[in-house]
């Protein structure tokens, strides 16, 4: 049951939010600060999701050649780069990390 | 210039998230994996996903539950990851201003990462922009609707998928492809560099808070130089 409870409050908090500025408050009366920090927020919580998931995948803080996931990241950054679209990413990351997974599987 | 018909906006939106679901589909498998992993039955993991709609919130709440936190915890976590939806919301609501309320919910509750990213980025463009929230409607559809076919079929495989696939990554890759379009001046790759290097130094912090401090703090850093440039 509780779980039920920690379900409908995830979804009930998620759609709060979504829907804080759509919705509920009127959008002419915004701060012009406030507009200013707006344009920061992608790169900002898009680096503080990203740079764990590609230096801390073990739990702890890992820049050693050793971290594959850190290698197939910047390859997918590159390519992102680049050829500015979602597919490069995902199919350059991934064929990266599973090739270095294959590769060092073969030599160790 | 014409303005573009429903229609075509609709169908625009739809076509550009496709290659957006190579990263999407193994995330929703992803975190459909999670919610049973986590103990939930698969009626829960299912609901989870098809009323809270947020890839990020959903892995969150199934960690949170996997360990037993107390509801209120769970919930507190998902909400902390979703705070960036504030700042999308605030960011779309102008363009949105002369729809009605059930427009305005319907797009608000069907937002994500992806379709916000997509939608800023069609609104970004020269010419009559009457039309746009098909754009915004056929991108979050057409991710609302894949991504919960993806999350049952992770419910469905549960806990079978081995490790070595590193499924995860490509979580991380999907914000990648977001996160290297986004950075376009100096003050935003400031912001990011700050916001990257703050959420590894907090990472300890309980509750996933490292990630709010983070984004605060890149974007602490973006207006300061901003205000710096201006002077």
């Amino acid at each position: 049951m509780s779980t039920w409870i920690a379900i409908a409050g995830v979804a009930l908090s998620t759609f709060l939010l979504r829907a804080s500025f759509m919705l509920f408050v009127d959008p002419h009366r915004f701060p012009h600060w406030f507009r200013q920090a707006l344009k920061f927020v992608p790169p900002s919580v898009l680096a503080a999701i990203v740079a764990p998931g590609l230096l801390m995948a073990g739990g702890a803080l890992d820049l050693s050649p050793s971290n594959l996931r850190l290698a197939a990241g910047l390859v997918a950054m590159a390519a992102t780069f680049h050829l500015r679209n979602t597919f490069a990413a995902v199919a350059t990351g991934m064929a990266t990390l599973w090739a270095l997974q294959w590769a060092l599987g073969r030599l160790g | 210039m014409q303005d573009a018909s429903p229609r075509s906006e609709f169908l625009a939106g739809c076509r550009e998230m496709l290659p957006v679901l190579l990263g999407t589909i193994p995330f929703g498998f992803v975190a459909g994996v999670a919610a049973i992993g986590a103990g939930m039955s698969a009626a829960q993991g299912i609901a989870l996903s098809v009323f809270s709609f947020s890839g990020i919130a959903q892995l969150i709440a199934s960690q949170l539950v996997a360990v037993h936190s107390p509801v209120i915890v769970t919930i507190a976590g998902a909400f902390v990851v979703s705070l960036r939806f504030l700042m999308y919301s605030a960011a779309v609501a102008p363009h949105l201003a002369h729809l009605d309320w059930r427009w305005r919910a319907g797009l608000a509750f069907l937002m994500t990462d992806q379709s916000f990213a997509s939608t800023a980025r069609r609104y970004s463009e020269p010419g009559p922009a009457g039309h746009r929230h098909w754009h915004f409607l056929g991108s979050a559809l057409t991710l609302y609707v894949s991504w919960q076919a993806a999350v049952v079929a992770g419910v469905a495989a549960g806990a079978q998928v081995p490790a070595g696939w590193s499924l995860d990554f490509a979580v991380v890759l999907t914000f990648i492809a977001l996160l290297v379009p986004a950075v376009r001046t100096r003050a935003d790759l400031a912001a990011a560099i700050v916001a990257a290097a703050i959420a590894l130094a907090a990472a300890g912090l309980p509750y996933r808070l490292a990630l709010v401090v983070a984004s605060i703090g890149g974007i602490g850093v973006g207006l300061a130089i901003e205000a710096w440039r201006r002077r």
